[in-house]
């Protein structure tokens, strides 16, 4: 009925004043994005991150879940079977320092250097004559944010699972509490390091659904096979075949791996297709 | 109207046709699939003590014979032709109804419990010392009282219909025991259980029946019993005494496994089997003749004291002989208390212990450990003819297993040694364990004859029969009938036609919806596109309990699907409410109204969200994790009191929600204040019963307490009734001034929409407030009915359906209407979950089912039971009315000029096809999954106990619909009725 994504840009030519947003840079992105939007949409595309950087940055990921499953199997001798809430919390400190290595490195050297454009710099478009020492003030800072998500990420993560049906008791909340971090990593730390709080950002990603460019797609697709993954993993739960990993939150996290494997496949094809068609455009 | 809507009328009688295929299909299938009594006709006679085959030929002359013999004769004919003299002349069964097994044999070796040691000193001292033997005789589903009956008399397992008809006894017409018995001329006392007069009405000389009416009574059902005793103990003129104690199966459905009442109650027939065993057994007296005690129960119960489906704890029932003297004495506690059996298996044992033919249906075979005393001739003689028997029945359905294959004079030893591998289909694998035993048994009697026989060969010819016996036994049991496959054909394509009918006309009805939609909606043409999701998974639903009934735990554990679907529902909806947030606070004004909507629906899902996950933990349910913490146990360990306070706080919230949901109704605050006031009225009479008769369980059933709870269901069914009677006239009308008003303000097109629209408003109030009396009446009712830890899950339940109502009717276009009564509709699903049913038997309140009733009513006790176990899918079926007045479907009425019936047709269509049509696909799928499993292990314990849920849920949406219906249409003519005559009085003043 009503598409506030199309709506967006006449609103905003409406000339209102941001009210909110107590950071600079809110106010920054808003005015410029309004301005700048537009014009920089046709040179965004054909300057996203390319295939390779793509597949570097999940491979980073994906090496970060497979070190922690290593650590958890050869150094501890545990799994997710045995021990759920240590595992977990190796996979999510693991990934999430992956992430933070992402966004220090890839985003450092790719997103925020003046020449290369993303998201990130989008936003920031005033600052891309600032300095590299500012823009590593920002790096930090998305690090931050990333950091400051994980435990958000978990409650609201933590919140959808039980409302969903997880076990609510003391001997529960390590398990759920760990499982929720690790959801949290996969769904909003990459989101937040990103996107900050801008929330028409979050709204279009995941409520809408609709990424823009490969840094989206490379956040939105794997956030939401993480979670599709983790929704069907609950399924065999209530089976009677009385397996050890039927257990909250096991095969959920199973799930959700799993999910998020599938889905950063799918998120580097997105990404070749889309360098693809770039290269035909540009051509 | 143009030419692709379809009429009213048509509408109409299209639903009505696959209504009348549906239930026409069903009952089709239901009886073709359930037999009602899957049995030979016919009583066993005489030709049982001679080999099978032979004498079919003479069965009718025999049994004319028969007919001309005194009972006496018959007893004596009997006794020459078993050769196996009487052990016994007396027998008294004495069933405890509901006892466990484990309570006095224990479990897996482990004797029971101290206390429970303790409270049966006498029976244990008889086990112990060998003078009685105890057997788990494990019972078959369903585990209620009058199959379980039925299957020890007739050792047969009956159709699973029994259970429907175990409130409205029928007398067993089927070869049985206690038939036996009266053809050879016993007398008969039954006291107890009035199920034995039902099942065989005119048998006993003597009886005093108690009614298992008064569930909460546990002392007096048992005195009544117990206070002939004496009496009848000091007689000779019976043969067979039958007592039936009722009191244990009450304490259980009271307080559970552990009530503090059960020590004392396993006392009491303690006392009793003392009392038997002294005066008569024990006291070898001549005259009387020998006496033996058989107590048995007929099935056992949950730790939380239901009972109904198959789980160990209720199939687990017991057999104690007490009695036999065992010549190998049993010193041995444990080897007395070990032995595992089947139900039925009592009633071969108990024939062959007195020299009467075995029932014709039997499936059971005997109990060895019974039969140590005869010798070994007698011994292989009731091993053949129990054999003799089941090759009967076995017979009876393969019917190439006859074919003279050994001839009347004897066996032809054509198998060698007898001993011969069986293999190749199961005619063939029991025909070849039939002569295995036989010829075993013919040589063993042959060398027994010249002096040479072995202990070997004996040992061989009882495991020979033993194989049969159980091989058959198996296989009958399993195989309880063939099934008609054109009746069952028939049922399942008619029930797919209707399922189709109702599918084309949701789509039709959809279609001509959607069309409107559009032209009153031009401007967003990619709307479809945006709605797809939550639609698709309301339809992937559909898919996914369809799928899950396949699987026996998903069946079993169906709660959990219900709630994780609503739930990642109410999570999809919530999106919806996020993306149509605008993010900016804008200060047009457009954008302020829709972010104050967004975030109203936000809060309104949270709620929805919050009050599920209650819902959900407040009783675990299902089957395999019953044991698991939730709300309702933590609350019952908490103590009565606190259970009590909730309940009243539920009381009190329900009616202050109610007064809430009644005056946001502004437009007539007298009607308002009426309907307030008889609310309150009937509330405070129903707090008062709670907090006057509820808290002590014992005494519920005196006069005063029925009384009121007479006094509520008459205040609440007049004043419903006189609600929806009267509200549609009492509704003010303002035809002419708003119609004036409007003739000065709008064009001419406008005003002729507006006299088909005129009604509306007061038709929109009427179903309101009618909507709302019916819900706050039905909870009321439910308050009193169900079990108090209940009460707050009600409370809930109707949070739930006033929030999604306020939901809705912010939501207006936003969702399509189909789409919210299908989550309604699943919404009440996972309510009925939350109430604590499950689709095992065992859950159904049997409790409740007599509050208010002061006489024994099968009709108003099953109504009552059924009130109690859909009070969840008919609460929301019954807020469809109101769901009807606050949907806003005006943008459905102004496009075209409206039809009166087609605006009749577009209120009514989705709010009860909908229903109908989900019903329909479940009914459908269901009855497929239900063929498909019928050869699955668990098709009687877990997909048919399923299979009657669906099919009463599927009466409680017809009368659900029905009433919504009625209503709407009661209330839609009586407007129009009124509003005509207003125009034309308006008119014939102008």
């Amino acid at each position: 009925m009503l598409e506030p994504s199309g709506r967006e840009p006449a609103v905003q030519n409406h000339g209102t004043e941001p009210t909110h947003g107590g950071r600079d840079e809110g106010k920054e992105k808003k005015q410029k994005k309004s301005s700048i939007a537009k014009a920089s949409n046709a040179e965004n595309s054909s300057q996203s991150l390319s295939a390779l950087q793509v597949f570097s940055i999940h491979m980073i990921c994906g090496l970060g879940l497979a070190i922690a499953l290593w650590m958890a199997h050869n150094l501890y001798s545990i799994n997710v079977i045995s021990d759920p809430s240590c595992t977990l919390r190796l996979i999510w400190v693991s990934l999430s320092l992956s992430l933070d290595f992402v966004v220090l490195f890839f985003l450092y050297e790719f997103v925020c250097s003046p020449s290369s454009d993303c998201r990130e710099s989008n936003r920031h478009t005033s600052l891309q004559l600032v300095s590299t020492q500012s823009s590593t003030v920002l790096v930090l800072e998305s690090c931050g944010r990333g950091i400051l998500a994980l435990p958000v990420g978990a409650l609201v993560n933590a919140l959808g699972a039980i409302v969903l049906g997880a076990p609510v008791g003391i001997e529960y909340l390590p398990k759920t509490i760990n499982w929720s971090l690790l959801m949290s990593s996969f769904m909003f730390v990459p989101a937040a390091s990103v996107f900050g709080s801008s929330s028409s950002h979050w709204q279009r990603i995941f409520a809408h659904t609709k990424p823009n460019e490969s840094l989206e797609y490379m956040i939105c697709i794997p956030a939401h096979g993480a979670l599709i993954g983790a929704w069907f993993g609950a399924w065999p739960m209530p089976l009677d075949w009385e397996r050890p990993w039927q257990d909250w939150p096991i095969c959920v996290t199973y799930g959700a791996i799993t999910g998020y494997l599938v889905a950063m496949v799918v998120s580097l094809g997105f990404a070749l297709v889309h360098g693809g068609r770039q290269h035909l455009k540009r051509d | 109207m143009t030419s692709t809507t379809t009429s009213f009328t048509k509408f109409t009688f299209f639903t009505v046709a696959a209504l009348v295929f549906q239930i026409t299909g069903l009952s089709l299938f239901v009886f073709g699939f359930f037999p009602v009594k899957p049995a030979l006709s016919g009583v066993s006679g005489w030709e049982s003590f001679f080999a099978p085959g032979c004498h079919s030929v003479e069965n009718q002359s025999q049994t004319q014979m028969e007919m001309g013999l005194s009972p006496y004769e018959l007893k004596s004919l009997y006794q020459d032709l078993s050769l196996i003299p009487p052990l016994f002349d007396r027998l008294i069964l004495m069933v405890i109804d509901g006892l466990p097994a484990e309570f006095v044999l224990g479990k897996d070796g482990q004797p029971p419990r101290k206390d429970l040691m303790d409270a049966m000193p006498y029976t244990h001292s008889l086990l112990s010392s060998g003078m009685a033997i105890g057997y788990h005789a494990k019972a078959a589903p369903p585990t209620v009282t009058m199959p379980r009956l039925k299957a020890m008399v007739s050792g047969a397992i009956g159709g699973f219909l029994d259970v429907a008809f175990n409130f409205n006894t029928q007398a067993l017409l089927d070869d049985n025991l206690l038939g036996q018995f009266l053809r050879i001329g016993w007398k008969m006392v039954m006291l107890g259980d009035e199920t034995w007069l039902k099942l065989f009405p005119g048998l006993f000389v003597r009886h005093d029946g108690v009614s298992s009416f008064f569930v909460k009574d546990t002392v007096q059902v048992d005195k009544n019993v117990s206070r002939h005793l004496e009496n009848e103990l000091s007689r000779d003129d019976w043969n067979l005494l039958v007592l039936h104690y009722l009191g244990l199966d009450h304490v259980g459905h009271i307080g559970g496994r552990s009530s503090s009442l059960m020590g004392p109650k396993l006392l009491e027939m303690d006392e009793v089997v003392k009392m038997i065993h002294l005066s008569t057994i024990q006291t070898h007296d001549n005259d009387r003749g020998r006496t033996l005690l058989v107590v048995v129960s007929d099935h056992g119960m949950t730790e939380s004291g239901n009972h109904g489906g198959s789980s160990y704890e209720e199939t687990d029932s017991l057999a104690l002989f007490i009695g036999l003297k065992n010549q190998v004495s049993i010193s041995h506690y444990a080897s007395a208390t070990h032995n595992s059996i089947l139900q039925v298996d009592i009633a071969p044992t108990l024939a062959l212990l007195y020299g009467v033919p075995i029932p014709k249906n039997n499936v059971g075979v005997l109990i060895s450990g019974t039969f140590d005393c005869l010798t070994d001739h007698q011994q292989l003689r009731a091993l053949e003819l129990n054999s003799w028997q089941l090759y009967r029945l076995v017979e009876a359905q393969l019917p190439g297993l006859s074919c003279g294959d050994f001839s009347c004079s004897g066996f032809i030893d054509d198998l060698g040694s007898g001993s011969g591998e069986c293999s190749g289909s199961m005619e063939k694998i029991l025909r070849c364990l039939f002569m295995n035993a036989a010829n075993l048994h013919n040589s063993w009697k042959y060398k027994k004859e010249t002096g040479f026989e072995s202990r070997e060969d004996y040992r061989s010819t009882v495991t020979a029969y033993h194989e049969f016996l159980k091989t058959a036994s198996e296989w009958l049991s399993r195989r309880v009938t063939d099934k008609p496959v054109p009746l069952l054909a028939f049922g399942v394509v008619a029930m797919a036609l209707s399922c189709l009918i109702f599918l084309g006309l949701i789509t039709c009805m959809s279609r001509e919806v959607y069309t409107g939609e559009k032209q009153h909606l031009s401007g967003s043409s990619n709307s479809k596109i945006r709605w797809c999701l939550d639609e698709a998974f309301i339809l992937g639903v559909v898919l996914i309990l369809v799928m899950s009934m396949g699987s026996s735990s998903m069946v079993e554990e169906e709660q959990y699907i219900w709630n994780f679907v609503i739930s990642t529902l109410y999570l999809l909806l919530l999106r919806k409410a996020v993306q149509s947030h605008s993010g900016r606070s804008g200060s047009a004004l457009f954008l302020k109204a829709q972010n104050k909507r967004s975030d109203f629906q936000l809060c309104a899902i949270f709620l929805l969200l919050i009050s599920g996950r209650i819902l959900r933990g407040w009783h675990q349910g299902g089957v395999n994790w019953t044991h698991l913490p939730d709300i309702s146990k933590w609350l019952e360990q908490a103590g009565s009191n606190l259970i009590r306070s909730i309940q009243l706080t539920s009381g009190l919230l329900m009616m202050g929600l109610g007064l809430f949901a009644l005056f946001l109704f502004v437009t007539n605050t007298k009607l308002v204040r009426v309907v307030a006031l008889f609310f309150l009225i009937s509330g405070f009479l129903v707090l008062w019963h709670i907090m006057e008769y509820q808290d002590n369980e014992f005494v519920s059933s005196d006069y005063h307490a029925t009384l009121l709870a007479q006094i509520i269901y008459a205040t609440l069914g007049v004043g419903t009734i006189g609600f929806v009677v009267a509200l549609p006239w009492l509704m003010p009308i303002q035809i002419s001034s708003t119609y004036s008003k409007h003739k000065i303000n709008s064009s001419t097109l406008v005003s002729v929409d507006i006299q088909y629209k005129f009604p509306l408003l007061e038709f929109r109030d009427s179903s309101y407030l009618i909507g709302l009396a019916y819900m706050l009446c039905w909870c009321l009712l439910q308050l009193l009915l169900q079990q108090p830890i209940n009460s707050m899950p009600i409370f809930l339940l109707l949070m739930q359906i006033f929030t999604s109502m306020l939901y809705y009717s912010s939501s207006g276009p936003q969702n399509k209407e189909w789409l919210e009564v299908a989550l309604l509709y699943y919404v009440g699903m996972a309510g009925h979950f939350a109430l604590g049913n499950s689709n095992t038997l065992a859950t159904i309140d049997v409790a409740g089912a007599f509050i208010g009733l002061s006489s024994h009513s099968t009709l108003l006790s099953g109504i009552l039971m059924f009130i109690i176990t859909y009070t969840s899918p008919m609460l929301v079926l019954l807020s469809m009315v109101m769901y009807i007045s606050v949907k806003d479907t005006s943008y459905l009425a102004i496009p075209q000029s409206v039809d009166l019936e087609q605006f009749l047709k577009m209120m009514l269509g989705f709010p009860c096809l909908v229903p109908l049509g989900l019903n329909s696909i479940l009914l459908t799928a269901y009855t497929v999954v239900l063929l498909l499993m019928r050869n699955h292990l668990f098709v009687w314990s877990v997909f048919s106990p399923k299979y009657l849920y669906v099919c009463t849920t599927t009466v409680c949406i017809y009368i659900g619909v029905f009433v919504v219906a009625a209503t709407e249409i009661y209330i839609y003519m009586v407007i129009a009725f009124r509003s005509k005559i207003q125009v034309s009085i308006s008119n014939g003043i102008l």
